[in-house]
């Protein structure tokens, strides 16, 4: 138990906590909007619990991944060659590159759902989930030494 | 003549029911070159992981979906254009499905199958252009003259070139050419291709789609413009390609400057319609900056064919192929398809403006990424770069690819409303994040080293490996687990190869004499290595790197393990282009400060793959001399016939090396012959008697030829010659005596050991009658795949499995000699090692005669016997007895030890 497993932990637990707001979201709040409000409290809710998460994203979420993403990474030895390597380096750079791709989605949806397309909206937010639980499926795949 | 041309509709003629059902053909003909797309996307994706990866994009592209696209839209624009009926849909059809039938044989059959596969792709989709062509010219014929017929002067043309193109392909594909024909072959195919098939067609569609597209009228001059640029171009085309084929660098650069200038006056109207109406559409920009990017690339073609040797053509076009593709050709496409997608979709005008806007999403930022990215990728620029070139060209085909797809999807659901359901916006999620996810784990698995990673280096060694005649030699290299490996990979042909291992480590593309220098991970699993030229895997450009772990798991050894850092190298042939047999192929490359002599490891009698037909335990004691030999076994006939009359002997001497011989009783195993024996043909004649070798290698690998009995500089006449060559070998034998041949080749040790000498018989003057002449060649014989690791090491520490007279161990044990009793017989020998000589010795019957050498030892009726022809490696003689009574006679290598692992004969003398 050094100070690094806590590096580790909050790295892990930002994760946790942003696919399984994700997945809350997706799951059971936005069925639960659509059967119990009506439209127009439906949109006013969904807006808000948006705005909220993604206010969360971009404040706390991204963040501390990155700096403990960063941090971890230093700690490891990994330099910008190192990615193009197979194994370790190669798996780790395709989970970044994965991880982009959602942030981008996720900004996507975040676009979609402002400007009044609701479909897009909807199919970028679900391709973002997805992408999450790839990016968990790279991490886990990391060779753990 | 000045009319606005709407090719964007239907001909007003036909009824509405065919005009639904061809726009719903197109429709899916066009899924087939967005699929073409999509395919060369993710190739561009996937780059080294899959075969071939440069050949592949390229015509994945190129033959996938630029041909499909240019056999459907100029069919299309036929009809349009004289106004002519639409020729019978399925003749549409079977058309485009076999030329994507014949471009997936050819894919097929270059990365993976057999060359045959390909070549008949190739032809197939020869003969669907012909075919082609045949009908847009039967348009022609049957149309009304009209204003646009011109243009399909340059559609049949083009069909015309891609039935070259395409033959010249299937030719490589054949492995016809070697050398520099071969690279001449190649630049004439990928000339005629883009120049021909792609240039004339689109300079040809231009005519028409350039003012449409810009939504103004055709200049006056267009026809004149265009009949003066087809009759230049085609024929600067012929002279291009006669000049390439024929090694006529002067008349090729002519030709692609009669092209260039055809190609100029073609774009005469095109320039007038710029001046009239701006480009203002995503489509325009992308057509205009397609034609600059012909121009510019026209102009570099041009440069270097007119200023380098024609074998070196292709090497130095090979910078500019991504130019051509992504900045001429994929942006032609793109430009045309943006056009004429909403069109073909149809569904009346809001439809129509719908999918225009759709398509056109974003046009200005994917045109300035496409072309932005296409500098990036000719020019020497650093590596990053390069990528960064590709992921703008790529992104900006790609989000094209998407956008298409949506339209065509778009089209299809309005079709079919029922479908609608399906494409939900969460269904279309999930499908993004887990192609997104795809893609990522697919980066993630790639060039997975697995458990190699863990290997510890424990030695070190450099090994050269040459490339030439499509083998890589060695073709099998041992080392220990843990050897770091070098390779130092040389290009000895005269063409061009690269080497790349599974393990992800590859040479740059190597031209003639070009080397590179390969450093590999600490050794752990076996590791296969190809050349990735299209078909050259195939052709049997492949090597491994076997660690010797693994070989002693696989057979019975009987040598000891020498674990620290060694490694052994097995040669296949030859080095490659030895002149004078002064270089060895890394039969042999021991690093300086390491001792190994090779012990280890010696228990696989058979590691080349494809072989099968070893011996599965080597080694003396496997050897049961006393079995019978297989039935049908026929000795080799030890009869020496006199020589033939005349003073001039033409004799062809021709390599086999797949022949399969019965080497020991029940041992059938490959040897590499003269004409497919062991020994060779014997040549025999008088002194100062002239013999005209006309020497063939048939072969697989590399051979030379040597006759002692000669008197040649070895430079020209013992050079090694690939597969398929032959030379002349003139000799004058100037002295008597028995004669070895043996191939010329390094390792020389290996060639003869596995078969390859044979022996020249010149009569001493007034060398009297015997009443029978024997010729024996003895001959060292080594069990297993020649070349094979066990073999090679055997061999190098002088321990064969056995030893012969006349290619079989103990045959004549089994195949007795015939002699009388009282009969002078006269036995001929040579030793043809490679290291063992021979004591030839009859049991039972002194010899009253020795000639060894070129000098008698001892004549008949002089007081003296001899007991022994005593010959060292490569000497030769004969000796005379004569049988006292019948009986068995045993005739041996009196070293014992040989004579009882197979150099053991026996004559049966009958009575008189």
């Amino acid at each position: 138990m050094t100070w690094w497993s806590v590096v580790r932990f909050a790295h892990v637990m930002g994760a946790a906590l942003w696919v399984g707001g994700q997945l809350t979201v997706s799951l059971v709040v936005m069925p639960l909007a659509r059967r119990l409000l009506d439209d127009e409290r439906r949109a006013t809710v969904m807006r808000a619990v948006g705005r909220r998460f993604g206010l969360f994203t971009a404040a706390v979420f991204l963040p501390v991944q990155l700096g403990t993403g960063v941090a971890l990474a230093w700690h490891k030895g990994v330099t910008w060659a190192s990615l193009a390597d197979p194994g370790y380096g190669r798996i780790l750079a395709a989970k970044l590159a994965l991880f982009c791709a959602v942030m981008a989605t996720a900004a996507l949806h975040g676009w979609a759902s402002s400007g009044g397309r609701p479909a897009l909206a909807r199919a970028a937010a679900v391709a973002s989930l997805v992408g999450s639980v790839g990016v968990v499926l790279l991490a886990t795949a990391l060779p753990a030494t | 003549m000045t009319s606005e041309i709407r090719i964007e509709k239907a001909p007003p003629g036909p009824p509405p029911g065919p005009v639904r059902h061809r726009a719903s053909w197109h429709l899916r003909a066009n899924a087939l070159v967005v699929a073409w797309l999509a395919a060369t996307v993710a190739a561009a994706l996937a780059g080294d992981g899959l075969p071939a990866p440069r050949w592949l994009l390229i015509h994945l592209f190129l033959l996938g979906a630029v041909s499909t696209a240019i056999l459907i839209w100029s069919e299309h624009f036929t009809v349009a254009l004289l106004r002519a009926r639409t020729p019978e849909p399925r003749g549409s059809l079977i058309r485009l499905g076999v030329l994507n039938a014949g471009a997936v044989a050819v894919l097929y059959g270059m990365t993976a199958g057999p060359w045959p596969v390909a070549a008949a792709g190739a032809a197939a989709v020869v003969a669907v252009v012909l075919w082609h062509a045949a009908v847009l010219v039967g348009m022609v014929r049957r149309a009304l003259p009209g204003r646009f017929g011109h243009v399909i002067g340059w559609y049949a043309a083009a069909a015309g070139a891609l039935a070259v193109g395409g033959t010249l392909g299937g030719l490589m594909a054949a492995h016809v050419a070697h050398g520099g024909l071969h690279e001449r072959l190649h630049a004439a195919h990928a000339q005629v291709n883009l120049l021909g098939w792609v240039g004339l067609t689109v300079l040809g569609t231009l005519f028409t789609l350039w003012p449409t597209v810009l939504r103004t009228r055709m200049s006056e001059r267009t026809r004149r413009a265009s009949r003066a640029g087809l009759r230049l171009a085609a024929s600067g085309l012929v002279l291009l390609t006669g000049g390439l084929l024929a090694d006529l660098r002067v008349l090729a650069a002519a030709g692609l400057a009669v092209y260039a200038a055809g190609a100029g006056a073609a774009l005469v109207p095109l320039a007038e319609a710029v001046r009239a109406r701006r480009p203002h559409t995503g489509a325009s920009w992308m057509l205009a900056a397609g034609v600059a990017w012909f121009e510019i690339s026209l102009i570099a073609d041009l440069v270097i064919v007119a200023g380098r040797p024609t074998e070196q053509v292709a090497a130095a076009l090979e910078p500019l192929v991504p130019l051509v593709l992504a900045g001429f050709v994929a942006q032609i496409l793109l430009g045309s398809l943006l056009h004429l997608l909403p069109a073909v979709l149809g569904g009346g005008p809001a439809r129509f403006k719908q999918n225009a806007a759709l398509l056109e999403r974003g046009w200005p930022v994917r045109l300035a990424a496409l072309n932005a990215g296409v500098p990036l990728l000719a020019l020497p620029v650093p590596e990053p770069l390069t990528l960064l070139g590709w992921a703008l060209v790529l992104a900006s085909v790609a989000a094209f690819v998407v956008l298409a797809v949506a339209a065509l999807v778009r089209s299809a659901a309005e079709e079919h409303p029922a479908r609608r359901a399906a494409a939900s916006p969460a269904l279309a999620g999930v499908v993004a994040g887990c192609l997104l996810t795809a893609a990522a784990v697919v980066v993630a698995v790639t060039g997975d080293p697995g458990p190699a990673a863990s290997v510890t280096a424990t030695g070190a060694r450099t090994v050269e490996v040459t490339l030439s005649g499509m083998r890589v030699r060695p073709s099998v290299i041992e080392a220990a687990p843990g050897t770091v490996l070098t390779l130092r990979v040389t290009n000895a042909d005269a063409q061009r190869h690269d080497l790349r291992l599974a393990t992800g480590e590859r040479t740059p593309m190597l031209a003639a004499g070009q080397s590179a220098t390969l450093r590999l991970e600490p050794l752990g699993e076996t590791v296969e290595g190809w050349c990735t030229v299209a078909g050259h895997r195939a052709a049997g450009m492949t090597m491994r790197i076997v660690p010797t772990a693994a070989l002693a798991g696989a057979g019975t050894g009987h040598g000891t393990h020498d674990p620290a850092g060694q490694a052994r190298s097995s040669d296949g042939g030859t080095a490659g282009g030895t002149d004078s047999g002064g270089t060895a192929g890394g039969a042999d490359s021991t690093d300086p400060g390491d001792t190994a002599t090779g012990t280890g490891g010696t228990g696989s009698g058979d590691t080349t793959p494809g072989s099968g037909t070893g011996s599965a335990d080597p080694g003396a004691p496997g050897l049961d001399l006393a079995a019978p030999f297989s039935p049908g076994w026929k000795p080799y006939d030890a009869t020496l016939k006199p020589a033939p009359g005349g003073t001039e002997h033409a004799v062809e001497i021709r390599v086999d090396d797949r022949t399969v011989l019965e080497v020991a009783p029940g041992v059938r195993q490959r040897v590499w012959t003269f004409n497919g024996t062991v020994p060779g043909p014997v040549l025999r004649g008088k002194v100062g008697d002239v013999f005209t070798v006309t020497f063939v290698n048939g072969g697989t690998v590399g051979h030379g030829i040597d006759f002692h009995a000669g008197a040649n500089a070895p430079d020209t006449v013992m050079r090694t010659i690939d597969p398929g060559q032959r030379l002349t070998y003139r000799f004058r034998a100037e002295h008597a005596g028995a004669w070895l041949y043996h191939c010329s080749t390094m390792p020389m040790s290996l060639h003869i050991a596995a078969g390859m000498y044979g022996a020249v018989i010149i009569d001493p003057p007034g060398l009297p009658r015997a009443d029978r002449e024997y010729l024996l060649v003895s001959g060292e014989l080594y069990l297993g795949e020649p070349g094979s690791d066990g073999q090679v090491a055997r061999l190098r520490e002088d321990r064969p499995d056995g030893w012969m007279f006349n290619g079989a161990a103990a045959g004549y044990d089994h195949a007795p000699l015939k002699a009388k009793a009282g009969e002078r017989v006269r036995i001929w020998a040579v030793a043809a090692g490679p290291s063992s000589g021979t004591a030839l010795h009859m049991v039972g019957a002194p010899f009253d005669t020795v000639y060894e050498e070129g000098a008698y030892l001892l004549r008949s009726g002089d007081p003296g016997g001899a007991q022994v022809l005593d010959l060292a490696p490569a000497q030769g003689g004969f000796a005379e007895l004569v049988f006292p009574e019948p009986g068995r006679y045993p005739v041996v290598d009196h070293a014992m030890r040989r004579a009882e692992a197979g150099a053991h004969g026996l004559f049966e003398v009958a009575a008189r």
